[in-house]
């Protein structure tokens, strides 16, 4: 699967330039340090954090993309610099929650 | 000698807070690693002649790495942190080096020691390398890699504006503002 499969299966909107990745699998963290000891390559990570650290922590870690859930406004600044690193930051209103049963639905599991 | 092309992991994993003091009397700043929670801001206190203050906390952790392949551990005990270079002072070697590595797709990360005594002590040439080789070995080199430069590169730590990869301010509902030197 990948991120153009899963932003269209689940209308998830693109916040950042990016060119599409593979997903492997789901992490689910408000936590960069958490992230950055947990995250698998190819992971796509569901959070409510949209301050610009989580750019380059997504990037050490080289997930798929970020995906901020339940609607929260993503900064300018976040989504420029993500753009910088081509990383994928994609928007969805559901919570994380939500968002997760669907990702289960469609064969995603955690790494 | 061993031979083994070593698959890094990360072991020993523990969570817990990094603090920022500094001393108002003669300005030294020091950090350090806390498994405690919970260190207010603000609280001083004094030790030999020094009047620490702490500046600031954020939660982060600390790991070793130990290969997959022959089990060997290089401890990682000296390692405060990474920071993400901001390209915050034109003239920094860091800064140089960012730009020009950017254009072969090579990220750059700072990796920090504990201070005060990581000034003296950084961390080596073999562990930045070790360090390295453990972030290309977990992504996908194709689309770009990783390297970790030392922060005694940087001349002058009171104008660093670099963000640390870890959590500070991340759970406040303020959006972030210009973030301060933390070593000013
Ligand atoms: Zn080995
Ligand atoms: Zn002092
Ligand atoms: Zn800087």
């Amino acid at each position: 699967m990948t991120t153009k499969d899963l932003m269209e299966r689940l209308e998830l909107r693109p916040m950042s330039t990016f060119e599409h990745r593979e997903v492997k699998g789901v992490i689910i963290s408000d936590m960069v340090s958490d992230v950055m000891a947990s995250a698998r390559q190819g992971d796509l990570w569901l959070t409510v954090q949209t301050h610009k650290s989580i750019v380059p922590a997504a990037n050490l870690v080289d997930v798929a993309a970020v995906v901020v859930t339940s609607g929260k406004e993503v900064p300018q600044e976040t989504i420029d610099l993500a753009s910088k690193f081509g990383i994928p930051i994609l928007w969805t209103s559901m919570s994380t929650f939500a968002l997760a049963g669907k990702l289960h639905d469609l064969g995603l599991r955690s790494t | 000698m061993a031979t083994c092309t070593h698959r890094w992991q990360m072991a020993h994993v523990r969570f817990g807070l990094i603090a920022f003091e500094k001393c108002f009397h003669c300005g030294l700043v020091r950090t350090y690693f806390s498994a405690e929670d919970g260190l207010p801001l603000g609280e001083e206190y004094r030790e030999d002649d020094h009047f620490w203050s702490r500046v600031e906390t954020a939660q982060s952790f600390r790991f070793d790495l130990q290969c997959s392949l022959c089990g060997q551990v290089e401890e990682f005990s000296e390692l405060m942190g990474l920071m993400h270079c901001t390209a915050c002072m034109e003239d920094c070697p860091v800064e140089q080096q960012r730009r020009a590595l950017e254009r072969e797709r090579t990220w750059l990360v700072v990796a920090f020691g504990f201070l005060p005594q990581a000034l003296q002590r950084p961390l080596s040439e073999r562990k930045l390398a070790i360090l390295t080789d453990y972030f290309n070995q977990r992504r996908d080199v194709t689309r770009s890699r990783i390297k970790v430069v030392p922060f005694t590169l940087i001349p002058d730590l009171s104008r660093c504006g670099g963000e640390f990869l870890h959590d500070v301010g991340m759970l406040s509902q303020e959006p972030p503002g210009e973030r301060k030197p933390l070593f000013s």
